[in-house]
């Protein structure tokens, strides 16, 4: 078999996309190889098809449970039955049979917190592994300090299974990134593809307006006036249920989505926007890992993104469909400072982790000594990070540099709003990448906005209408 | 019916009792000595873990609404009254159908059985073989996997049996017409996608929160309709092991098999190595749920029966109020006395009319 013909077996492809085989070849090569690729652009390729062409099982590190349960959907539902999902989701019973039966599954996804637990490295010990993929790679800098420090230690990890190859997998990484993660994952000799970031279908708009009350009335006449399918990014879920709410209200086809919503919900509205009963989704950022949908013609944010690199994935998730797409983003004043505010406030301060740590000396509970310090339990895990491989100040200095790394990086997202020259070439130097063609629409600075297609509406918004119950009952099983 | 009119009902029950939190940890099904012994006495069977997931935030809310419309008063040692005006507003509450002692919000374990039935028939007899189910725990999927082994799933005969059963049983249990359309637009299948708590609410003029409990009620409804039915076998399958077996919690299960095995109550504190007061927290609550416990090990039927008739004089179920006039009975005494009261004492209060 050579993977030409497995491309055509198992995927039913004749071509590989740009970018895809030279990758390939390296992982096959057992090379330690880093993919940037864009979203949407066939990462996961990558791994699956050299997973036929080599003995034993492929580890994938995933940092989002849905993502991964997502993942596995897909190929179980394309016909790939020994794919395991190992995650706090599998109850305790189940985990530990899955266990025993490792050998098994050619595809093992697994959260990094799973990963550091004693009795599941021990079994992944005993398994030949083919290579470890890190997914969503840029986690482990852009938010592995905040929500998973457990990303920092899959390098720990790695080492005790004694180096197998690794493929780590973004869409979104410049210079910074890219070194942490060759250095977190402790990557010798990486082999780096990098393809070019710049969406030209994706025309970019940025608004300053000055009140909440100017953006809300600016979405209403968006809506009614442009096409979707859109995605409103919004900063918090109180704010994605009452914009959907009034949106609703005001044009109709709008739902909310955020992690606050029970799971049946939120699976009930991702199908509902993917078969495009509902025309447009204001949502947190909880939204859109793993939503596949190609046509989304708009994303708006009406936020200021915390990085650079966030505000890239997000913007990505338009116009897949390779036809024309536009990213808007409206902020007022205060919404910089907002932002500023939402990602200090899980950082504890130096007095909290100095009272911590004495709490702790005096042989107070470390659960009890957090609450008692005032810390969140994001701050705590943190703190537990560092704590259990270094002292107080060193910890102190290091939040401290997390501190201005973070504010570094909202500094040059507020550059990239307030500048203006033009933002695709403003994004892409970011990536360290220069702008060769501008496509004929690119963005409002430069003014060259072929703005025909966005006023077109070709769907009609269809109201969703309650049946009767026997009528329902007809649809479902008659 | 709102989570407001529901606080109201409790607290009804429990007037100058208890603060009103006790209707939280109700509401949330907490396991306690005193949540399950407050279940008993003050007859709130019906309301036990209704709302399993329920946060402080919105259950302030629903108090401070309350607290607004002058329904309730709290006084200064947190004791919840109703208001005359609340009193009023009870009276003209329907009756509630949840069974919340038996489900204890493993109702919603029945429906993702179901709901992934329905998704998976759905999609066979539409030939599409490949399809996201909506309902992501494994554990949920194995079930219906092998409850739906061997059957002929894609046969338009299978599926009509279960669509017969299905509306027998809707029928049969009496839920209200806005009930029946809520429970089959939750549930989804080929090109038939489900509605969320907020769009129902907003299509029926109603919060979500009230689609949600109106909901939760049905599913009772349903429930305690299958248990009867002889008629629908295939919907029996799916609702194996959801009512609770014992009502016992798992320590109280225990202590009860020593005390069967002829071991007394120090002895088994001893040997489970806990402090006497659980030992007599799992004593009450065995009481509660065991017409054959053995109460008069304990107590005489002259004791019980006086107590019963302060009990109802005083029209109070505070210990300390009645230990006044019980001085030889200990507190323990008198929870068991008040734990076996005869039935109708509890069920619809009498205390206050």
């Amino acid at each position: 078999m050579n993977i030409q013909s497995v491309l055509n077996e198992k995927f039913g492809y004749d071509h590989f996309r740009i970018g895809q085989e030279a990758v390939i070849q390296d992982v096959l090569a057992k090379k330690n190889t880093i993919a940037i690729f864009p979203t949407g652009s066939g990462k996961s390729l990558c791994y699956q098809l050299p997973a036929y062409l080599l003995p034993g099982t492929v580890l994938v590190i995933s940092p989002l449970v849905a993502l991964m349960e997502d993942q596995v959907a897909i190929m179980k539902k394309n016909g790939e039955k020994r794919v395991l999902a190992l995650n706090s989701f599998l109850p305790y019973q189940e985990r530990m049979k899955k266990l025993d039966q490792l050998a098994a599954y050619k595809f093992i996804f697994i959260s990094p917190e799973m990963l550091l637990q004693p009795a599941v490295y021990e079994k992944i010990k005993t398994i030949p592994i083919a290579f470890v993929v890190v997914d969503e790679a840029h986690c482990i800098s852009q938010w592995g300090f905040d929500f998973r420090p457990d990303y920092l230690r899959i390098g720990e990890f790695l080492n005790k299974l004694g180096r197998p190859s690794v493929l780590a997998l973004t869409a979104t990484a410049d210079d910074e990134v890219l070194q942490d993660i060759i250095y977190y994952l402790n990557m010798d000799a990486p082999v780096t593809h990098k393809q070019s970031l710049d969406r030209p279908n994706i025309s970019y708009a940025i608004y300053a307006l000055n009140t909440e009350q100017e953006k809300t009335e600016w979405l209403i006449d968006r809506l009614e006036k442009t096409t979707g399918p859109g995605i409103i990014y919004v900063a918090s879920r109180r704010r994605a249920d009452e914009l959907a709410i009034q949106l609703n209200l005001e044009v109709g086809s709008v739902a909310a989505y955020h992690g606050g919503m029970e799971q049946e919900d939120r699976a009930f509205i991702q199908e509902q926007f993917i078969q495009g009963e509902i025309e447009w989704i204001c949502a947190t950022n909880a939204f859109g890992m793993g939503i596949h949908k190609d046509n989304v013609r708009q994303v708006i944010h009406e936020h200021v993104p915390a990085t650079i690199a966030g505000y890239t994935q997000e913007i990505g998730r338009a116009g897949r469909d390779g036809k024309l797409a536009r990213a808007t983003l409206l902020y007022t004043k205060a919404d910089i400072n907002k932002t500023r505010f939402i990602i200090q406030e899980d950082l504890p301060l130096e007095e909290e982790v100095r009272y911590f740590g004495q709490l702790l000396a005096n042989n107070v509970v470390s659960k009890e000594a957090a609450h008692l310090a005032g810390i969140s339990e994001t701050g705590k895990r943190i703190i537990d990070y560092y704590f259990e491989r270094t002292d107080v100040e060193e910890t102190i200095l290091r939040i401290a540099e997390q501190r201005s790394e973070k504010e570094k990086q909202l500094q040059k997202m507020t550059q990239l709003i307030e500048s203006p020259l033009c933002i695709r070439r403003n994004l892409l130097g970011y990536f360290g990448e220069t702008l060769i063609d501008k496509p004929l629409s690119c963005c409002l600075a430069c003014g060259n906005m072929d703005a025909d297609w966005i006023y077109r509406i070709t769907k009609k918004r269809g109201e969703r209408v309650i049946m009767d119950w026997q009528e329902k009952l007809d649809e479902l099983l008659g | 019916m709102n989570l407001s009119a529901l606080l109201m009902s409790i607290i009804s029950k429990i007037d100058g009792e208890r603060t009103i939190y006790a209707g939280f940890h109700l509401l949330r099904g907490k396991k306690s000595g005193q949540t399950l012994q407050d279940v008993e006495y003050y007859g709130l069977k019906k309301f036990f873990g209704l709302l399993p997931k329920l946060s402080t935030e919105v259950f302030d809310e629903a108090v401070a609404q309350l607290k607004n419309d002058e329904f309730i008063r709290v006084d200064e040692s947190l004791l919840v009254y109703l208001t005359e005006s609340g009193q009023a507003e009870n009276n003209k509450l329907p009756v509630y159908n949840f069974n919340g002692w038996d489900y204890r919000g493993k109702e919603m374990i029945f429906f993702a059985r179901l709901s992934l039935t329905v998704q998976t028939i759905s999609n066979f007899r539409a030939d599409s073989k490949n399809f996201y189910p909506t309902q992501k725990d494994t554990e949920i999927q194995t079930f219906v996997k092998t409850v739906l082994h061997k059957q002929l799933i894609g046969d338009a005969s299978f599926s009509k049996d279960f669509q017969k059963e299905l509306v027998e049983l809707m029928v049969k249990s009496d839920m209200h017409d806005v009930q029946k359309v809520i429970f089959t637009h939750r549930l989804v299948g080929y090109n038939s996608l489900g509605w969320t708590w907020a769009q129902l609410g907003e299509a029926l003029n109603l919060s979500p929160m009230t689609v949600k409990l109106y909901f939760i009620e049905s599913l009772h409804m349903l429930l305690d309709t299958i248990e009867a039915s002889n008629t629908t076998p295939f919907t029996k399958k799916l609702a194996v092991h959801i009512k609770v077996s014992s009502h016992l919690t798992d320590s109280s299960m225990k202590t009860k098999v020593l005390f069967q095995q002829g071991y007394a109550m120090e002895e088994i504190m001893t040997m489970r190595q806990l402090k006497m007061s659980t030992i007599e927290d799992h004593f009450v609550e065995m009481v509660i749920n065991d017409e054959l416990f053995p109460i008069e090990q304990f107590v005489s039927v002259e004791e019980c029966e006086s107590v019963y008739q302060k009990s109802q004089e005083l029209k109070t179920k505070r210990l300390r109020l009645l230990k006044d006039f019980f001085p030889t009975l200990s507190y323990f005494q008198l929870r068991l006395i008040l734990g076996r009261a005869p039935k109708g004492v509890n069920d619809e209060h009498p205390i206050r009319t």
